[in-house]
């Protein structure tokens, strides 16, 4: 299960953080999307020591943490994609297919012509398109 | 279907055609500048009227020559024209004609959906816009160049929360055209 | 499928949007009128970096990122890709456009010496006077140029010249 789902700009300024359980877990996901950034600012920069291909979009497991396994994805325009799942076996792919719907739905929110680069997404559609990929990834069986 | 002229989606086949999402973004970041330089959103409105108005009068030669058009006989036809050929050979949709009153002079064009509002979201600042306005300019601008006056503005806007988006269309003056030369017998 | 509009949507709003701000709101403010139709393109390309890079590996330095914008940006856009990419080297790229679509249209009012009696002294100011005025039409792909390129981490700034219509040329120079 997506726990949480965080977008953060080319500053490591917050542009999207969502988190999806029923308890206040908001600080805690803060903390956890906050820390996955340094993990993926040392991927980028060494990306041979950490075994990430040259320059994919898809950054793997950043970190796993007792209870969670946070995923990254960055850009080509510098943008960092965030996961958090409970899951402990999820397939490649899987996670994959999720950022790529995840990236899609940034870019419709950008070509909005009122956003305003580097500020917080406000549009309802995005959020609403984000939740539903969030509902739909739950629903797949896990092999 | 308006009979003197090639269907809508034949012409829209024919013509040059492009990927909409340019033409989606530039239209955007128009609007955007203007909001920016303009502040007053009914200022706005009317800059986006008149940008369209310069383009109907430009462009209505090139409908006419493309659509194979040679006239409509009323304007009831003009109005299917509009909105089964002309929206579908520019924006590649279509519309409906409703609405009419009693004397034939009044009408509304509604539109489903049209290119220029993929990916908007209206912020809570813009309520008076109308986004989509320079739409009415180009009609306005193309019937004055076939020799009708009109008045055409939104009356609904999908982005406002309407259904549809509807323009309503008002024939002011009907200047009787001198043709050049004589149909044949 | 992706949704089309007739390539006419784009020539009008091009011509029109010139025609606003460099006629109709800013006739005597030139400079400002081309930071105006800059700053609309500029936006523009901010998105399209977005939207054309959705599915591909980031770029691994500034060369690439311009290459990218000579040949699939400006593909997606022109339909055709830049004609002559050149470097100094230091930070200045020049994206040369032999047939620059925006222009073709210019390359008809381009000067006819048809009767005979035109003067190359004529002439000369004719096409001096048809790159000015298609000089207009460059501050939008300038801007498009500069927005893609701010997007793809390459601060930038960009200017045009036109030297025979309808071919052009996009000086990036690269910042910092």
């Amino acid at each position: 299960m997506i726990v949480c789902v965080a977008v953060v700009g080319q500053q490591n300024n917050p542009l999207y953080i969502q988190s999806f359980t029923n308890g206040d877990d908001t600080l805690k996901f803060h903390y956890i999307v906050h820390c996955s950034l340094d993990v993926i600012d040392e991927k980028v920069s060494n990306p041979k020591k950490l075994g990430v291909s040259l320059n994919e979009t898809f950054l793997g497991l950043l970190y796993p943490t007792e209870d969670y396994k946070v995923f990254g994805y960055l850009s080509n325009t510098k943008i960092k994609f965030i996961l958090v799942t409970t899951d402990q076996d999820l397939r490649d792919a899987d996670v994959r297919n999720i950022f790529r719907r995840f990236h899609a739905a940034y870019v419709d929110a950008a070509s909005n012509p009122f956003h305003v680069p580097g500020k917080r997404i406000t549009s309802p559609a995005f959020a609403e398109r984000v939740s539903s990929i969030v509902k739909s990834f739950g629903a797949a069986p896990v092999p | 279907m308006p009979p003197n002229s090639r269907p809508g989606d034949a012409v829209f086949a024919s013509v040059d055609r492009v990927n909409a999402e340019l033409f989606t973004l530039t239209y955007g970041a128009i609007v955007r500048q203007l909001l920016t330089d303009f502040e007053e959103v009914d200022e706005v409105n009317k800059q986006l009227d008149t940008m369209g108005y310069n383009i109907g009068i430009r462009l209505i030669d090139d409908f006419l020559a493309k659509a194979n058009i040679t006239r409509c006989s009323d304007f009831r036809e003009t109005a299917e024209t509009i909105v089964k050929v002309g929206f579908k050979m520019f924006l590649g949709v279509t519309g409906t004609v409703a609405n009419w009153n009693t004397d034939n002079t009044e009408c509304s064009l509604i539109l489903d959906d049209n290119p220029l509002v993929d990916f908007v979201e209206l912020p809570e600042t813009c309520q008076g816009l109308y986004y989509c306005n320079i739409l009415c300019g180009v009609i306005r601008g193309a019937l004055e160049m076939v020799s009708m006056r009109t008045e055409v503005k939104f009356v609904k806007d999908v982005l406002r929360g309407d259904d549809v988006f509807e323009i309503r269309l008002k024939l002011l003056e009907q200047v009787p055209e001198e043709y050049p030369y004589k149909d044949d017998e | 499928m992706a949704r089309e509009v007739a390539e006419s949507c784009i020539d009008s709003i091009n011509l029109e949007l010139v025609h606003t701000y460099a006629t109709r709101l800013h006739p005597t403010k030139p400079e400002l009128a081309a930071r105006r139709i800059e700053a609309i393109g500029f936006q523009v390309g901010l998105q399209l970096a977005e939207r054309y890079t959705k599915e591909r590996p980031r770029f691994g330095d500034h060369l690439e990122a311009i290459k990218f914008i000579c040949k699939d940006f400006w593909a997606e856009v022109f339909k055709k890709q830049i004609d002559n990419l050149k470097t100094n080297h230091r930070g200045v790229f020049v994206l040369q456009d032999n047939r620059f679509r925006w222009l073709t249209r210019f390359s008809l009012d381009a000067p006819t010496s048809g009767n005979g009696t035109s003067s190359s002294e004529a002439n000369q100011a004719n096409s001096a006077r048809a790159s000015q005025a298609a000089g207009q039409y460059l501050y939008f792909p300038c801007g498009l140029i500069r927005g893609a390129l701010t997007n793809f981490g390459v601060p930038c700034a960009v200017s045009a010249e036109v030297s025979a219509l309808p071919a052009c040329s996009f000086i990036v120079r690269i910042k910092g």
